[in-house]
């Protein structure tokens, strides 16, 4: 009975390999070429290169940007914000983990997306052209690209990395946190120098179980990023990811037998990688990704103040 | 005893804020600071939920009516009912399933798994949680819809869903056991209970308010999304009639209708009233289970010290 | 810098008077007023509950970490109230350091452990060396751990853990040591060494201990206070304190009738 999560992820496993039959795993399934030619399915070319860049690049830059924002809002709550007002940012950043991401997607499509062209990409590009990627040409097919799903993205995993890394910080022994402080510390200092270092362990693991997430987001990311298969210029580029490409080619391949194979071995490696990624996360730390944002402040128990 | 300070070391020492300077002045400057600067994150983070609670309401509120309800969309017009009712009937089948799955697997994990076992199940039990939704809807599309040779079902649908919501169940249920304290446990055994009973009558009541925290959570969780549906459960816009016809659903509503032009507009107006819905649902589910775990943390706290 | 090196005329090290300290819904720690004299040990003791830690927290505003208590009263440090509010109490720490129950070092190396407090304040690498040393030497670890500076600390002994903390806090060169139960989780010979280092600092530098063991008081101390309740019942020197206590309550405590 135990191990029915594991007969599942095995039952999952085993279906899509059964479904791929490994048939296209050769060379030029590694390559950047990516072209389906409906009727001469035999003349296209089916290079992962593209997909595994669009999601490399919108899952690692969210993952930068949600590290950085969940580690100051981790120390607020844990160091430096009282009980009452942290429990209501708390509660407000667990919001954002349960809403549904067709949600963010809409949101993303309609609202986000014309600011996004009128204001914040010129922004950028005025006074960020230096930093590569930041320079190039708006996108030809509107302002869905990688920049609107980095954001998306990074708003989305927040709530997790956030409630994860202030278990994390929290779970950072008083006595340690107390030495510190004697020895003339300041609170940022204690932050620094011992939380940090103590909990090291479970911040990766957030990062890491982050990460996992971003990785494997489809709607949100299929409604924004303009599901373009060219290679992106700028970070203003359309582009496409593993896990939208699959969400929206899904439909056409019903057509195409060998879209569905093709489409069945993204899934695998996009599953293989998001596996990789949590195991290297549960290795780390006993970290619990399913009842981070809810459950663990229930059993778990609430820090101290540390001034 | 009255004396004061007199005659103790004439000049004070240097404690104050302003007797330091140089590097300690800054390091005393920055942690007055930083207090102010960091919490500045939660604008950033903030602001974008208000702004899209904002938003959605504002194209969703003007017209929504009584008949968004209940009516069904038919071309351009009508209301959300079938997918309300669809969702209803998928997220039922669902919580059965990861209700069952989970509890069952969470109960064996936490008491009678042998310790490498239960660290294997859990260690897949993350894992699961981890996969990303559209690689089980092109599972559930590949076994439920294809093998099966049913077509798209909203059996197959609620099944994905179990399936998708089942690790959070699992969790849970487990960590809600495992963190009940071991005092408990010996004092019944002591008195004379049996491993079972313990089991149902002082373990359970002490642990149900965890899981079913975790219950409604993955229901929260299961209602929004589309992923594992899309390509199991089909679409058809008529109310369903049977777990072996597709249906509709409220997540389905909007990844449809999202990129329709302006001339379709009440279509896309349609999809920001289903994402008012499910936004209004989420919120909802969420208030109950902070309001759940509140009421049972204070009244747990003397078990748990 | 130089004003610190002045002794005090009449070697208080601290003044406290009237401290009250206040959970949200009951007093700790009543009316207490002591003077701890300069350059010895000072035991306080009592039994568990007494307010024995909380006591010393107050002292170098350690108490503030903790959510919900209230001080009031004032504590002189060489005629500097620490409780005003143009105090910065980091720079109380650095003068007033403490030692904890249990060995707290940090999971790096003995030598960046000891380095810590230093590290704060960016000193440069040779004073930081030179400091390293000279506090093993004092917290009389240097011997045993001198070739071992690299190794992560929690690879020590218990014992050898506390008296790194104890040379942690050394390094920032405190003027008082406030120790909370620094034997608690040693053996008796790793207690000994503590002992006898003590011994030797309060040569240098006034210690306030905590300590639950009476024989321990009556050791390693030349000063005793006597908690019962929160409130300071007797307090005077070890010797006559416990030879002939004033008060009926401290007696009982010494000789063992209850606590
Ligand atoms: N933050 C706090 N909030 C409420 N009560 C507290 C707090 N800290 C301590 N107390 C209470 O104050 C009393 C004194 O605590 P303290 O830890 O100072 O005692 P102690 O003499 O050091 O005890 P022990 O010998 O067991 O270490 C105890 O009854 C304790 O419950
Ligand atoms: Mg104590």
């Amino acid at each position: 009975m135990a191990l029915l999560p594991f007969l599942i992820l095995a039952l999952i496993t085993g279906v899509l390999l059964n479904a791929s039959a490994l048939r296209n795993f050769g060379w030029s399934f590694w390559s950047f070429s990516y072209n389906f030619l409906p009727q001469t399915p035999d003349q296209s070319s089916w290079g992962i290169g593209v997909f595994v860049l669009g999601t490399a690049l919108t899952a690692g830059l969210a993952i930068v940007f949600a590290t950085l924002l969940s580690l100051a809002l981790a120390v607020s709550v844990v160091v430096y914000l009282p009980s009452g007002p942290s429990r209501v940012l708390n509660m407000l950043t667990n919001l954002l983990a349960g809403i549904p991401s067709v949600v963010y997607g809409i949101w993303g499509f309609v609202i986000l997306a014309p600011y996004f062209g009128i204001t914040v990409e010129p922004t950028l590009r005025s006074f960020l052209f230096w930093l590569p990627g930041f320079g190039g040409p708006a996108s030809a097919i509107g302002s869905w690209g990688i920049l609107l799903a980095v954001f998306l993205l990074t708003i989305m995993i927040i709530p997790l990395t956030t409630a994860l890394m202030r278990s994390a910080l929290q779970s950072v022994p008083r006595d340690l946190v107390d030495s510190a402080v004697a020895l003339g510390a300041t609170r940022w200092e204690v932050a620094r120098r011992v939380r940090f270092r103590v909990a090291r362990r479970g911040l990766s693991s957030a990062v890491l179980l982050g990460l996992g997430r971003a990785l494997g987001e489809s709607v949100a990311v299929a409604m924004v990023i303009g599901g373009v298969t060219s290679l992106p210029v700028s970070l203003y580029s359309a582009s496409t990811s593993l896990p939208s490409f699959i969400f929206f080619q899904l439909d056409s391949a019903f057509t195409y037998p060998d879209l569905l194979v093709l489409l069945v071995e993204f899934a695998l490696v996009l599953l293989i990688i998001t596996m990789v990624v949590n195991i290297i996360a549960q290795r780390l730390t006993q970290t619990e990704l399913a009842t981070a944002t809810t459950v663990g402040t229930l059993v778990g128990r609430e820090g101290e103040l540390e001034r | 005893m009255t004396a004061g300070a007199e005659g103790l070391g004439e000049e004070a020492p240097a404690l104050t804020y302003a007797s330091v300077s140089g590097r300690t002045r800054r390091r005393l400057i920055f942690d007055r600071f930083i207090p102010w600067l960091l919490p500045l994150a939660f604008v950033v983070v903030l602001f974008p939920l208000f702004d899209m609670i904002f938003w959605v309401a504002q194209k969703a509120v003007p017209t929504f009516t009584l008949a968004t309800l209940t009516e069904t969309q038919v071309g351009f017009g009508g209301g959300l009912y079938s997918m309300i009712l669809g969702t209803l009937v998928l997220i039922a089948i669902g919580t059965a399933i990861a209700t069952g799955i989970g509890m069952a697997a969470g109960f064996y994990t936490a008491e009678y798994a042998p310790r490498p076992v239960a660290t294997f199940g859990r260690l897949a039990g993350n894992i699961l949680a981890g996969v990303p939704a559209i690689v089980l809807g092109y599972f559930g599309y590949y076994l439920l819809v294809l093998y099966t040779n049913w077509g798209f079902t909203t059996l197959a649908g609620g099944i994905v869903l179990g399936i998708f919501m089942t690790p959070y169940v699992y969790r849970t249920t487990d960590l809600a056991l495992t963190s009940v304290p071991p005092t408990q446990r010996e004092a019944a055994l002591a008195m004379g209970a049996r491993p079972r009973q313990y089991l149902l009558r002082i373990a359970f009541p002490i642990a149900l308010p965890t899981v079913l925290t975790g219950i409604f959570f993955a229901m929260a969780l299961g209602l929004g999304e589309a992923a594992p549906i899309v390509y199991t459960a089909g679409w058809s816009s008529t109310p369903i009639t049977g777990l072996m016809q597709p249906t509709s659903f409220l997540t389905g509503a909007i990844w449809l209708f999202y990129d329709l032009p302006p001339s379709e507009g009440t279509l896309l107006t349609l999809a920001f009233q289903a994402a008012f819905l499910l936004i209004l649902i989420v919120l909802g589910l969420n208030v109950i289970v902070q309001l759940l775990s509140d009421r049972f943390r204070r009244r747990l706290q003397g078990l748990f010290e | 810098m130089s004003a610190e090196g002045v002794p005090t005329p009449n070697g208080v090290a601290l003044r406290v008077r009237h401290l009250y300290v206040r959970a949200r819904d009951r007093t700790i720690l009543t009316d207490i007023s002591i003077d701890i004299p300069d350059k010895e040990v000072t035991a306080v003791i009592g039994p568990s509950g007494c307010g024995k830690t909380t006591f010393i927290r107050s002292l170098n505003r350690m108490t503030e970490t903790t959510q919900g208590l209230t001080v009031q009263g004032s504590v002189l440090y060489r005629g500097q109230e620490i409780y005003s509010p143009s105090v910065a109490p980091v720079l109380v720490r650095q003068r007033i350091g403490m030692v904890f129950q249990r060995p707290t070092v940090f999971p790096i190396s003995v030598y960046e452990n000891v380095a810590f407090g230093l590290r704060l304040e960016h000193q440069p690498e040779d004073r930081i060396e030179q400091e390293v040393q000279h506090s093993l030497v004092r917290a009389g670890v240097w011997e045993e751990v001198k070739n071992d500076l690299d190794r992560p600390a929690l690879s020590l002994s218990g014992g050898q853990q506390q008296r790194i903390c104890i040379a942690r806090a050394l390094a920032v060169r405190p003027r008082i040591l406030l120790m909370d139960e620094p034997t608690a989780s040693l053996d008796p010979v790793s207690t000994q060494r503590v002992e006898a280092t003590l011994e030797e600092l309060s040569q240098e530098i006034s210690i306030v201990m905590v300590t639950h063991s009476i024989a321990q008081a009556a050791r390693a101390s030349t000063r005793t206070a006597y908690l019962y309740q929160g409130r300071l019942i007797e307090e005077g020197s070890t010797e006559e304190l416990f030879e002939r206590p004033k008060q009926k309550l401290t007696e009982e405590y010494v000789t063992g009738r209850f606590g």
